[in-house]
């Protein structure tokens, strides 16, 4: 059965997340607690899923995270829109699987991602979105694991 | 008293070639100033969800030319909205904002820049360094009729690469192309280059 697999230019996503994880991770003030590392459960996803949980985490940054923090630095600023463009970027090419129906949704994988918007509910608004975008390598090493054959060019 | 309004800078254009964006506009003149310039950008992202929300380019906030290097602003595959606006003093023009959002996969890709040489019996390639968003196809066979084209996947330029152990007295040549995998897309072939082991580069 064909895996829906989307290009992406991880190395230029990773790049930007390092130069904001320092200064965001610093403003976490809930350091015990975790949004998408407790989800041992992406770690359990099968390939089957992949596409499903990918396009439900993107759309979890894209219309809620992003949208949640607020931003002053430029240079952060910056990075987080090259990270945000670039996901809208790799919703659009999810796009194209889900028309060709390669991305159906188990129960587990909606299970997953509900648990992550449950954890975020959880917590003050900015203070969610501090931690998952502190979070985002999580997220993005679970991507490039997951979407093998198109890590950075 | 009557404040002079500087006028806002006109004829936005953006210039992109081998993924190297430039944004580009017409100067705005008074006489004996010296006037600069602030360029601001918004993705796709930042004006579906956070109009608001205008970044100051990396480079050109603010700058003197009437010219603006935006290649590390463009970092995704989106459409890209920019717009300029001059300064001078504490006076500042109004906000000119590019006609058509911007987006790199609009860019110019030519075909590379390519060194054959031979050291001793070896084919050895170096490739125009684009930067780290180029990979090249390079295609080479044995001059002569019906020969195989053998392709190799070269994945940095300026890097001399070894191509194939060629027999004496054999012309070989060589073609090759860009691929840029954040846009899908790929340059046209440059010229074909040949070149006999023992002699020097041959015209076609």
């Amino acid at each position: 059965l064909r895996r829906c697999v989307i290009s992406l230019d991880m190395r230029r996503i990773e790049e930007s997340f390092r130069g904001i994880k320092n200064a965001i991770q610093a403003k976490d003030t809930f350091q015990n607690v975790t949004i998408l590392s407790t989800s041992e459960t992406l770690h359990s996803i099968k390939p089957l899923d992949v596409c499903c949980v990918t396009k439900n985490l993107l759309a979890f940054y894209v219309d809620r995270v992003f949208k949640d923090h607020q931003e002053l630095s430029p240079q952060i600023l910056r990075r987080i829109s090259s990270i945000a463009n670039s996901f809208l970027y790799m919703q659009k090419t999810l796009q194209q699987c889900q028309e060709q129906r390669l991305c159906r949704c188990s129960q587990e994988a909606t299970n997953a991602t509900r648990i992550i918007h449950d954890y975020y509910d959880q917590l003050e608004v900015r203070s969610a979105a501090i931690k998952s975008l502190g979070e985002l390598d999580v997220f993005l090493a679970w991507i490039d694991k997951n979407h093998q054959g198109t890590s950075a060019a | 008293d009557g404040v002079a309004v500087l006028p806002a800078p006109q004829n936005l254009s953006v210039q992109s070639t081998n993924m190297k964006h430039v944004l580009t506009w017409s100067p705005v003149i008074v006489p004996g100033e010296i006037i600069h310039y602030s360029v601001e950008y918004q993705g796709e992202y930042e004006s579906l969800y956070m109009s608001h929300i205008w970044i100051p380019s990396s480079w050109c906030s603010p700058t003197q030319g009437p010219e603006c290097d935006i290649t590390d602003d463009i970092t995704a595959t989106v459409p890209y909205s920019l717009r300029v606006r001059a300064t001078l003093g504490s006076l500042t023009s109004a906000w000119s904002t590019l006609k058509h959002p911007f987006n790199r996969n609009s860019t110019i890709l030519t075909p590379p820049g390519m060194e054959i040489t031979k050291d001793g019996f070896h084919l050895v390639i170096k490739l125009e360094d684009l930067g780290p968003q180029f990979e090249f196809f390079v295609a080479y066979w044995k001059r002569e009729p019906g020969a195989k084209e053998h392709v190799k996947m070269v994945r940095h330029g300026g890097i001399p690469v070894h191509l194939e152990t060629v027999e004496p007295g054999a012309a070989h040549c060589v073609k090759v192309r860009t691929f840029v995998k954040a846009i899908g897309r790929h340059s046209a072939f440059s010229q074909t280059e040949c070149i006999k082991v023992q002699g020097e580069t041959l015209p076609l």
